[in-house]
């Protein structure tokens, strides 16, 4: 894609590399859409502090509609791993820790808040917060799953009374984790200034390449040399120290 | 200050008449249940939206000569209730006087409260239209004794109480009820019941209904069991503290969770937003 600002002599060069399927952020969307009404009729229920909202016939109504999403919410992951099975079974692989995401985690917020550019451990298509992101939502909607359907179903499955408890024991440390997990996200997505294109690939599918070789080197430029690059780059560092 | 009420009910007095019932029923408005002979005394069987007492029949073999006991099933309305702890509406909540209160249009239906008694006695109305499709709708009203709330605020004494024939239900001042209840156990004790007790004095905060029993808790749900009805549990040391967690601990922890993080999110984004203007300004 070529640029012209009105007026300047520069020309903006940007090239766009795929990097989401449609049905991946067809995915990422309706989970967004189906979990952010669930957290908050689901809170509606949990909070003392919205208790009015929770009694009576209101509460009955936050009930109902916290199924309906419920269900939209259980359906969606199920259905794209039926589309794209070999997408999902490469983003779970991709969504795996190791050594590079803690070497990450460690420089991530001298990097990202106080701003210093030194060289970050190459990453794969996706970054450490984005994997632990992914990986606590597949987490959370397994939790949710089967903890939710033994709430709803306890009556027709005869379930003890000991197990129903274990399981809003479940659904609720789960909806704390997710529910952090998403304000983290939303946080580094939509919020940070210096990580929109992250919110811009998931839109339109599409991440510039300049941006890719800085943020998501290993997907880029393949592992060997991204590593190879990363060792210089420190190497570059420890001389300029 | 209100002092605490309480029922004593001395099983070793009830003839299983069932008038409690019939005044509960009458009292509190709830209609008549249509019911099969299932082989036992026991009518209804269980429990239910509709029936908030219900008199128990327990018989066993003592000595080659048949033994028998009659319980009214109904709230005990324990002081440290694990229904008012598991609602989340704050239909179910302790009155000054005791008693475990309900309002049934707080009442949403989630039901925590049939999985949290360790007496199995609050129970679900479905209220959907077709029978069973409150399991998919949710929509449903929990319900369950209400010690007469109405009764008891007009300085009546509960229906049942009022109604019962032999005098084995007796109401007053919780302190006196303990008085006469271990009164009671010492008198069987002397005179060939060995095994009486006062049961719920202290249990789960003390009930506001307790017990003289011509024999032990533990033993006479275990008779209930193996009759194969087992919907009348009367544990010695009730479980499912697990409720008490979900309030106490979970909640304050969750909202404790949620601020920090957002607290965090603001203050990453103030410190990233100074470091791009200062990188600006250099």
């Amino acid at each position: 894609m070529t640029l012209r600002v009105k007026g300047a002599r520069h020309v903006l060069r940007i090239r766009w590399i795929p990097r989401y399927t449609l049905l991946e952020r067809g995915m990422h969307w309706l989970h967004t859409a189906t979990f952010v009404p669930l957290a908050i009729t689901g809170f509606i229920l949990y909070t003392p502090w919205l208790q009015s909202l929770a009694q009576g016939n209101s509460g009955q109504l936050v009930r109902l509609w916290h199924r309906i999403f419920a269900v939209g919410f259980g359906v969606v992951p199920i259905a794209y791993v039926i589309f794209q099975p070999r997408r999902a079974i490469m983003s779970f692989k991709e969504f795996m820790i190791g050594a590079d995401d803690i070497e990450w985690a460690k420089n991530a917020i001298p990097y990202y808040l106080l701003g210093k550019h030194g060289a970050m451990p190459p990453q794969g298509r996706f970054n450490t917060g984005e994997k632990m992101n992914g990986l606590i939502m597949i987490l959370a909607w397994v939790a949710f799953a089967i903890s939710g359907l033994l709430m709803w179903f306890h009556n027709v499955l005869n379930l003890s009374a000991g197990l129903f408890q274990w399981m809003v024991l479940l659904h609720d440390v789960t909806f704390i984790v997710s529910v952090c997990m998403f304000f983290i996200h939303f946080f580094l997505a939509v919020i940070h200034p210096l990580m929109w294109q992250g919110l811009v690939s998931m839109r339109f599918g599409y991440t510039s390449a300049a941006y890719a070789a800085e943020h998501h080197g290993k997907w880029y430029y393949g592992e060997k040399k991204a590593k190879e690059m990363y060792e210089a780059a420190r190497k570059e560092e420890h001389q300029a120290d | 200050m209100v002092t605490k009420k309480a029922m004593l009910v001395d099983l070793t007095k009830c003839t299983g008449c069932r008038g409690c019932q019939v005044a509960c029923k009458q009292w509190n408005d709830l209609p008549a249940e249509q019911t099969v002979c299932w082989g036992c005394y026991d009518n209804p069987p269980d429990l239910s939206t509709t029936t908030w007492n219900r008199i128990a029949f327990y018989e066993w073999e003592e000595d080659g000569q048949p033994k028998w006991m009659f319980r009214p099933v109904r709230c005990f309305h324990c002081a440290d209730a694990p229904c008012v702890a598991s609602c989340p509406t704050g239909a179910l909540f302790k009155d000054a006087r005791g008693f475990t209160a309900f309002d049934e249009s707080l009442c949403n239906g989630c039901g925590y409260c049939t999985q949290a008694c360790p007496y199995n006695i609050p129970r679900l109305t479905d209220q959907d239209a077709f029978e069973g499709k409150a399991n998919l709708t949710g929509k449903a009203k929990s319900s369950k004794c209400t010690f007469c709330q109405d009764r008891v605020y007009n300085d009546l004494i509960p229906a049942c109480a009022k109604a019962c024939a032999p005098g084995a239900i007796m109401y007053g001042d919780r302190e006196e009820m303990i008085t006469l209840g271990n009164a009671r156990v010492a008198e069987l004790k002397a005179n060939g019941t060995p095994e009486a007790n006062l049961y719920g004095e202290n249990l789960l905060g003390g009930l506001g209904m307790m017990y003289v029993l011509p024999k032990s808790a533990d033993w006479l749900t275990e008779l209930d069991k193996e009759k194969n009805k087992g919907n009348a549990p009367m544990p010695s040391a009730p479980p499912y503290k697990l409720v008490n967690f979900w309030q106490k601990i979970l909640q304050p922890v969750g909202s404790i969770a949620f601020g920090a993080t957002l607290l965090g999110s603001a203050m990453a984004y103030l410190i990233t937003r100074r470091t791009i203007q200062m990188e600006e300004v250099e």
